[in-house]
């Protein structure tokens, strides 16, 4: 044994445990690293036997020590840990899990974004002498050991796009797909695919995936984790953390920290803590499956041991996901039943047809009963009952309405059309010969007199006036002022000052001569986008709460509450456009940003149910959204792909889907359900992005130009389909829903 | 109801404004008075010195700057606003913020709702209708459908076909536009699905807004006015007769006014021009009862050769022109008529205290607009300094300007070109003609521009016209 380099692996392992600590100062680690230093010194006389006993009892101390640490790890620790350079990355686990592996689509440096790699995998099995070769397409985030181009595992848009090409092509080679999630978050940059965009359009296409697909967390940071992180099962390493935002950045916002300062050390603990990020709280929060135990402090390269349970544990969740929709159910269940019985079975990955669409079904209720402790309902037992038996009811008749009466009218409907337009050949031969006739001998009267009317007299007697300004019953709080408004856009187009009361009555907010869109309250909306009265509010007892006991939180909710009177950010409701009958769901920004957490994913889900069995187009109307609520931990994140598994449903029902954002859209929603709809419009003078200025300058220090985010930019950037001026939303709206809605309106 | 301890703000410039501060000099209430930078020689900053003193003076930065206008008025304490002509006076959203500010004043015009669904032209034809008062043949509201718009041109033909107009032409505007922007004209049917398009084409882009009006064209027409006054009861209006604005220059600005509309006693024409004018009266009263219109505004008519009157708009506001018809009217006898004077005191509040019966009329009135333009070619606007402007001073005539008589005068480009009003009277049209001539000819007016060529102005076209005044 060489004793100098094992002394030298020894003292590497104790800076390590006290980098992961922090600022905290063991002087139990002082005192063994003083130890090592003075080991040459002290056992100069010693023979090398005595010598090596020594290196070694070190060796077991350091171990002891090192598992006495790990049981009283802090959340904030496990972050530091998960951070480190020295923690295994994912080339490792190639190298160590898998039996071999070709890298695809880039090398180091050169790719198109370092940060995510992909790799064809085989992992070999043997049945007695017979070998067998499994196929997986390995996606995942590497870090590397603190390579510059790998950028920390943050992944630019393009990275994602590149990730998603190749689960499509795991499908299309009916493979599974192992993700391996260790990312701080995505990285916040707009140009084209667009960070919210791609994640969008990750989790939309990953949510139709028919192959098995697992996913590994270990740095699992919001979006870039959601982007990749929709699997069918969710493991977790035992030290690595999933959360809405990093420490530092809840703290940050917390603390109303701006700019360059850095929020103090001690809120950063409280808010990792009170988030509850680690692997065992979301366990037992169910957002994941099972953990995969590291090593004592944290996995690094050279724990061999692991990267054996990492392969154990990985193939058996990807058994266990094929074995669940295969076959018959009694043999399925059968099957099941052995397996978990038994480690030494083997199941063949691919899947026959019915199997892809049990897969697909399945991870669809998977992410539905997640998160359904995390909200307040606050029904009664007989709303609730009320409830079900109208769901029921109105399910029942959604299918006897579409399902079995529209297709058998829609055949009798064609076939009348059919016949009645040979009548009409028929009967316009006759008819013109008959008028000939009569008009040759002057017994047909021309209707001049009625014609003279319509030119001279009132057309219709419709009201004469007071019909120019509806009466629109809701007056913005704005308008009570009796102040002047300066349009931003004053010194630059000339823009005279306009009267408050003006602005936002007659003018919708709206600058007349420029057209800058001033932000008005959702109540306007409601008034004047839908007719008038027709807006039914629906599940309104479903309300926010404090699902992790974030401290000070329950108060602050609960003054958000008074504040709006709404129970949370999300309002759902039926309402008719122009006689059209309409689901709607909107983000109200004035209650905590029009953040989502889990109460507003829930009722985006059942809005998004309603809409599926009334067969009516669906309206997610974003007044405002900053994205999801980080003081609800995982329970907001989750509703990124819960809800987008919905949205995907519906769409695939045959739904029209429309989002209209309007003031300021950022992160989470518009990265996830709000940014897979192939329709999404935006108000004039909106901005909508994945982060904002503030997270762009932070995370990767670029000064962004000031229009970064406005909708006009967006448009160009592919990320909206079209920018509307209030004064025409209404119109608009109505347009969108006739030409995009098809025929028969509602379903394409 | 008194209307004193009032105090007026003067919103506007030039001649009105000197009228205005006359009338309320005449009724005993202060006012107000505003001047822009560009405006610093104007003669109405010396007639509110004089009337006013220099304490009744503020300059603002634009006329039309209401968040300007309305802090001068707190400033000052003034308690009512007089738009005068052009800038607000039809503004129904300042009438409306001048009411219910949070210091609300009197906005010396007809109240708000009253400004907003008579200036509303489309509104306007339907109320006309609706009370069986003729307007121009053609739809009555904004035609969004293709097919429908073509179903009215084609009757539209017919109609003018069967009514004897030889070569009938159909007009297509867009309903959202205004001062002649979005308008063409169509002679048949087989131009006008592509006329159709272009200005429904031409009106969603500039207005947002594809809605297109189709009426008929009417050609040679002479142009009537009615004036009105009502006070703010709105229920007993009355009329102070008709106006004559036919001589128009090319860009419709008009140049020669006289009351009465026509004159059947000395000329004779194709219809019963008489009944045609109480006809007008008639119709114009039945409109301002029905929306309970409550100051003084005007009618404005289109009369075709055969005799036909059709209502084209209402003017929510004093006119120019106001003086004719103040000119021939007496009250209960009293030929000392104001109606800018009128205006205030009803704006204010004070009953109109005479009924149609108190009020008459006698003789003609001729109103020459002043004008420094070329009207040799194309009514070019003659823009220099005024260095004399000169004229006896008679009984029968009155002349309102603002141009300065005792100094050289630059003529501002910012503003109109009006430099005065002449108002001629005459016992019958022959005298007030000859009179007119008169004073055309004995005016003196001169002056350079910045390369020393010497004045032009409209008085040889306005001599030119004066001979065939009221003829039809």
């Amino acid at each position: 044994m060489n004793i100098e380099k094992k002394l030298q692996e020894l003292q590497k392992r104790v800076n390590y445990a006290r980098d992961i600590l922090g600022r905290e100062t063991r002087p139990e680690l002082d005192a063994f690293s003083r130890e090592i230093a003075g080991f040459p010194d002290r056992t100069r006389d010693f023979s090398e036997d005595q010598a090596i006993r020594a290196v070694e009892s070190l060796d077991t101390r350091l171990s002891a020590m090192e598992s006495a640490i790990d049981a009283q790890l802090t959340a904030m620790d496990k972050v530091r840990i998960v951070r480190h350079p020295q923690r295994a990355c994912l080339k490792d686990i190639l190298e160590n899990v898998y039996d071999n592996y070709t890298e695809i689509g880039g090398q180091d440096e050169h790719s198109i974004d370092p940060g995510m790699l992909i790799a064809r995998a085989y992992i070999t099995r043997h049945r007695g002498k017979k070998v067998i070769n499994q196929p997986v397409m390995v996606v995942g985030q590497e870090k590397g050991h603190g390579e510059e181009f790998r950028n920390g595992g943050s992944i630019k848009p393009w990275g994602n796009s590149k990730a998603l090409k190749y689960m499509k092509v795991a499908a299309r080679e009916q493979i599974p797909i192992h993700a391996y999630v260790n990312t701080p978050g995505s990285y916040p940059v707009e140009d084209f695919p667009g960070a919210a965009q791609q994640i969008a359009e990750n989790i939309y296409e990953m949510a139709g995936l028919p192959v098995p697909i697992v996913a590994i967390f270990s740095e699992g940071g919001s979006g870039g984790a959601e982007a990749i992180g929709m699997a069918d099962k969710r493991l977790m390493l035992s030290h690595g953390y999933y959360s809405v935002i990093s420490p530092e950045g809840a703290a940050a916002i917390e603390g109303h920290v701006r700019g360059s300062q850095r929020a103090p050390a001690e809120l950063i603990e409280a808010c990792a803590v009170s988030q509850r990020i680690t692997a065992q709280d979301n366990l037992e929060n169910g957002y994941i499956d099972a953990i995969i135990q590291e090593p004592p402090l944290g996995v690094r390269a050279d724990h061999f041991d692991f990267y054996k349970r990492v392969r154990e544990q990985v193939i058996r969740a990807t058994d266990e996901v094929a074995l669940g929709v295969r076959g018959v159910r009694l043999f399925r269940a059968l099957a099941m039943r052995h397996f978990k019985k038994h480690e030494d079975i083997i199941v063949r990955w691919s899947l026959n047809e019915k199997a892809r669409e049990r897969l697909v079904a399945r991870r669809f209720r998977k992410y539905r009963r997640m998160a359904q402790s995390a909200y307040q309902d606050n029904r009664s037992l007989l709303e609730k009952l009320y409830a079900t038996s109208t769901g029921i009811v109105s399910n029942t008749t959604g299918i006897v309405l579409y399902g079995l009466i529209k297709p058998f009218r829609q055949r009798i409907e064609r076939l009348v059309e059919e016949v009645t337009d040979e009548v009409h050949v028929i009967t316009g031969r006759v008819n013109g010969f008959l008028r000939k006739g009569l008009k040759k001998m002057g017994l047909l009267q021309n209707g001049d007199r009625q014609k003279e009317m319509e030119l001279t007299g009132l057309s219709d007697p419709a009201p004469v006036n007071g019909g120019i300004e509806a009466d629109t019953g809701y007056v913005s709080p704005q308008a009570l002022e009796d102040r002047e408004v300066t349009c931003p856009h004053a010194a630059k187009r000339g823009c005279l000052d306009i009267w408050a009361r003006d602005l936002f009555t007659d003018f919708a907010g709206v600058c007349p001569h420029c057209g800058y869109n001033f932000p008005m309250e959702y109540q306007w909306y409601l008034h004047n986008v839908f007719d008038e009265g027709s807006v039914r509010e629906f599940n309104r007892d479903i309300a926010s709460g404090n699902p992790t006991g974030f401290p000070n939180f329950d108060s602050r909710i609960e003054a958000a509450k008074k504040k709006t009177g709404l129970q949370s950010s999300c309002l759902t409701f039926n309402a008719t456009l122009e006689g059209l009958r309409v689901t709607c769901a909107t983000l109200v920004a004035n209650f905590r940003g029009g953040s989502v957490g889990a109460a507003e994913g829930e009722k985006f889900i059942r809005a998004l149910e309603l809409a599926g069995a009334k067969h009516q187009p669906f309206l997610a109307y974003i007044h405002g959204t900053a994205g999801i609520r980080i003081q609800e931990g995982v329970n907001g994140l989750i509703q990124m792909p819960r809800v987008t598994m919905a949205v995907r449903r519906y769409i695939e029902e045959g739904g029209l889907y429309i989002v209209l954002y309007d003031t300021n859209s950022y992160a989470g929603p518009v990265a996830s359900f709000l940014g897979c709809s192939p329709y999404q419009y935006a108000v004039r003078s909106s901005r909508l992005g994945f982060a904002g200025p503030g997270v762009i300058k932070e995370t990767t220090g670029m000064e962004i130009p000031p229009n970064y985010h406005n909708s006009f930019k967006a448009l160009s950037r592919g990320h909206i389909q079209g920018v509307w001026s209030r004064t025409d939303i209404r119109k608009n709206l109505h347009q969108a829903f006739l030409t995009i809605g098809g025929r028969n309106l509602y379903y394409r | 109801m008194s209307i004193d301890g009032n105090k007026v703000l003067i919103a506007n410039r030039g001649e009105i404004a000197i009228r205005i501060m006359e009338a309320c000099a005449d009724l005993g209430l202060p006012f107000v008075a505003l001047y822009t930078k560009e405006d610093a020689e104007s003669g109405h900053i010396d007639a509110a010195r004089r009337l006013g003193g220099d304490d009744s003076l503020y300059r603002i930065h634009n006329y039309l700057d209401a968040g300007d206008i309305l802090s001068v008025a707190d400033e000052s304490g003034a308690t009512a606003i007089h738009p005068g002509y052009g800038f607000f006076s039809e503004n129904y959203r300042f009438a409306r913020r001048v009411t219910q500010r949070d210091r609300p004043m009197t906005f010396i015009g007809p109240s708000w709702e009253v400004i907003r669904d008579l200036g509303d032209k489309i509104n306007t034809k339907r109320l006309a209708r609706a009370l069986d008062v003729p307007t121009v043949p053609g739809s009555d509201r904004a035609i969004y459908d293709e097919l429908e718009a073509e179903s009215i041109a084609e009757s539209l033909f017919e109609f003018q076909a069967k009514m004897g107009i030889n070569r009938p032409v159909v007009l297509v505007k867009a309903s959202a536009g205004g001062g002649g922007m979005g308008i063409d004209e169509v002679e048949d049917m087989a131009r006008f699905r592509q006329t159709y398009r272009r200005i429904r084409n031409y009106s969603l882009r500039t207005f947002n807004d594809e809605g297109v009006l189709i009426e008929q064209r009417v050609f040679n027409f002479n142009h009537l006015e009615v004036q009105i006054a009502s006070d703010r009861s709105g229920i007993n209006p009355v009329h102070f007769g008709t106006r004559n604005c036919s001589v128009q220059s090319p860009g419709l600005q008009k140049r020669i006014e006289v009351a009465p509309g026509f004159r059947p006693e000395n000329l004779h024409y194709g219809f019963d021009a008489a009944k045609l004018l109480d006809d007008i009266t008639g119709y114009s009263l039945s409109i301002a009862r029905e929306i309970k219109y409550d100051n003084v505004g005007t009618w404005e008519w289109i009369v075709t050769p055969q005799g036909d009157p059709f209502l084209m708009e209402v003017n929510t506001r004093i006119q120019v022109e106001n003086g004719v018809s103040a000119c021939i009217a007496k009250v209960r006898g009293d030929t000392d008529v104001n109606l800018v004077r009128e205006q205030i005191r009803i704006g204010l509040g004070e009953p109109l205290g005479y009924t149609q019966d108190d009020v008459t009329f006698d003789g003609v009135s001729i109103e020459y607009r002043i004008i420094a333009e070329d009207t040799d070619n194309g009514f070019t606007p003659w823009v220099g300094k005024i260095e004399e402007l000169g004229w006896t001073g008679r009984e029968w005539l009155s002349l309102h300007t603002h141009v300065p008589t005792d100094r050289a005068y630059q003529i501002p480009t910012e503003y109109d070109p009006n430099l005065a009003l002449a108002i001629i009277w005459g016992k019958d049209l022959a005298e007030a003609k000859a009179r007119g001539l008169d004073f055309l000819n004995d005016l003196k007016m001169n002056g350079r521009d910045s390369s020393g060529a010497s004045m032009r102005s409209n008085i040889p076209f306005l001599v030119k016209k004066t001979e065939n005044l009221l003829e039809f």
